[in-house]
């Protein structure tokens, strides 16, 4: 069994529909069930009503650091800390600031578990989710 | 004073000795006056300037040696010669210790009066220049200390911060500015100021100072000091040197550069916002694409026709938001030659309005204007007026709903012209109303969903009526409506010619 059938569900988070269509239909393909939230509001809910077991999230929505703020709340939650809630963005070029989850810090106060860049290039996700399950 | 005449006072109250020495001496080129009693000698010789005053020590009026010192109060450099009857040693030693220059007993010789009076004449030129000489240097270091303390306020008015700081690191010179650019409360003129100063400046410093041969550029760095918020400086180190040329010190520039740098921000800011507003269109439509060319993904027919729409839609937005910007960059250029006319604002709105005929129709708005009959024409460009009004009307359609209203109104008002433009749209939420004219901003909801924009339409109707000195405000109602309002000043000629 690959470590990737561990997700059978997974809550993607993008106020872009446009991209939050393509990359479900992306997911969709591999097996995964997707569920989609087009707000960082509306994540929060599906988060909590769905319990996935992973969250992918745009990191910039209504604000510049909604992604941050919606992984931060569900890093907040006992089944958030289970999964892996991944951030969605190019934010080298967005914000300027090159930041990471390599170190313990890091992690402490970004509160997720890694970066995907865009567009989501599929095996990168892969081996972001399967890292986690290792 | 070599040219003229020895100038000499003769008080004595022997007539027959005074006319006689008078005269002698006048056949000797000299000039004499004479005074037969003490008072009327004092009196003439504070009211001129002798060189050489004869003061008889026994005066009917007063005594001799009241005489003397009164004239060597005041006329300290007058050279008196002391003469007397009664020679007594007693005599010519209390007389000299009251500044008589000498003590010439009577009856003396007219050789020996000439000889008293030659060495009183040399001591009196010696006197005298060296009284010029001692004003000459006392005017000399008045002009140092007036232009010193000129430099001094020179230094002090200037709004940079100046420090001054010798080979050995101790500080020589400052300006407040210095110590308000540091946030220093207080610093002493001799202190040790090398460790005092933040890591970038001390570092050039110690290079200067420890430099084997003498640095002769300046250096620049830039640093930051944190108070209540963060100020940049650029300071600028330069060598001083004594006037050999051998090394002084430095001297220390601080240049307050925190405007320039919250602007470099803004701008890195905007350029970062639009490059994030470019990449997402680009990657929708790339994404689209995307899944249509991947054989693994199956799409329905459908939804490739849907994927088609939607790729241009983006692309249209993405074309949408660079002529926006072409516009904003050419309204930053433009304000050094805008093409100023005096024009009318209701003819603007009304050669407009034609423009958006075909939207209007299709959505059946009402349109109503209501145009003030006594606008007068201002001096405006009218290209960026009516993209202010186009702007402003397509948002007003845009956002409407089928059948709804939209009221332009103008009126003069005291000195500005209020536009305003209603409609009966979607309007804005409270917390949304406050962002709505920053760049890239759009609310974001359900009703929103489907209408596309830039995010720069308002941005660039605020420059613009800002460029005028205008006001632009709004008011609205989520789910009612907003109203835009618009107030120009009509005096604006002189400020934009």
């Amino acid at each position: 069994m690959k470590s990737i059938d561990n997700y059978k569900k997974i809550l993607l988070v993008d106020d872009d529909i446009d991209l939050l269509e393509q990359n479900k239909i992306l997911f969709e393909s591999l097996g995964l069930n997707i569920i989609t939230a087009d707000s960082a509001k509306e994540g929060l809910i599906q988060f909590m009503k769905e319990l996935p077991d992973a969250a992918i999230i745009d990191l910039i929505m209504e604000r510049p650091d909604s992604g941050f703020v919606l992984s931060h709340k569900i890093k907040n939650t006992e089944h958030g800390r289970k999964i892996p809630v991944l951030i969605l963005s190019s934010a080298t070029y967005d914000t300027g600031i090159k930041f990471g989850t390599t170190t313990p810090e890091e992690k402490a106060w970004i509160k997720c578990d890694g970066f995907l860049n865009k567009p989501v290039v599929i095996e990168e996700l892969i081996s972001k989710l399967e890292k986690f399950v290792n | 004073m070599q040219e003229l005449k020895p100038k000499i006072l003769v008080i004595d109250d022997e007539k027959a000795l005074r006319e006689g020495i008078k005269s002698f001496l006048e056949n000797e080129s000299f000039y004499v006056e004479i005074a037969k009693n003490g008072l009327s000698g004092i009196e003439l010789a504070l009211k001129n300037d002798f060189d050489i005053i004869m003061i008889d020590m026994k005066l009917p009026d007063i005594e001799g040696y009241e005489v003397l010192k009164k004239i060597k109060e005041s006329k300290p450099n007058s050279i008196c010669i002391v003469s007397t009857a009664f020679a007594s040693i007693e005599a010519a030693v209390s007389s000299v210790r009251l500044g008589a220059f000498s003590y010439i007993p009577k009856p003396f010789s007219p050789d020996e009066l000439l000889f008293q009076l030659e060495q009183g004449i040399k001591q009196r030129k010696i006197l005298v220049e060296s009284e010029l000489l001692r004003n000459e240097k006392e005017e000399f270091l008045l002009e140092i200390a007036n232009e010193k303390s000129r430099l001094n306020t020179i230094i002090e008015s200037i709004s940079s911060g100046v420090l001054l700081i010798n080979k050995i690191g101790e500080l020589v010179y400052f300006n407040h500015a210095a110590l308000n650019k540091l946030n220093w409360k207080s610093i002493q003129i001799g202190e040790y100021i090398l460790e005092r100063l933040p890591d970038e400046l001390k570092n050039i410093l110690k290079d200067f100072l420890n430099a084997e041969t003498i640095i002769n550029k300046s250096i620049t760095t830039q640093i930051e000091i944190v108070t209540k918020g963060v100020m940049f400086l650029d300071a600028t180190c330069s060598a001083v040197l004594h006037s050999d040329g051998s090394f002084a010190g430095v001297v220390i520039i601080l240049k307050n550069i925190t405007g320039f740098k919250k602007n470099e921000f803004i701008k890195n800011q905007f350029i970062s916002m639009v490059a994030h507003e470019l990449k997402s269109p680009v990657l929708a439509a790339l994404g689209f694409l995307q899944l249509m060319q991947d054989e693994k993904i199956k799409i329905t027919k459908e939804q490739e026709v849907d994927f088609f729409n939607r790729s241009v839609q983006r692309l249209k937005g993405a074309l949408e938001l660079i002529n926006d910007l072409l516009d904003i960059s050419r309204m930053e250029m433009k304000k050094k030659y805008r093409e100023i006319v005096c024009v009318n604002i209701n003819k603007i709105i009304s050669n407009i309005i034609p423009i958006f005929e075909l939207e209007i129709s299709k959505k059946n708005i009402h349109l109503a204007l209501q145009l003030g009959d006594n606008i007068p024409e201002i001096n405006l460009d009218t290209s960026e007026i009516s993209r202010m009004f186009m702007n402003l009307m397509s948002n007003a359609i845009k956002y409407n709903r089928n059948g709804g209203y939209i009221n332009i109104f103008t009126k003069l008002e005291s000195n500005y012209i209020l536009i305003k433009i209603m409609d009966t749209g979607i309007g804005l939420k409270e917390e949304d109303k406050g962002l709505l004219f920053n760049e890239f901003f759009r609310a974001k909801n359900k009703l929103t969903k489907n209408i596309s924009g830039t995010g720069l339409g308002l941005t660039i109707v605020k420059r613009i009526v800002e460029s005028y000195q205008g006001k632009i405000e709004l008011e609205s109602e989520f789910e009612k409506g907003t109203t835009f309002i618009i107030w120009l000043p009509i005096n604006n000629s002189s400020k934009n010619g």
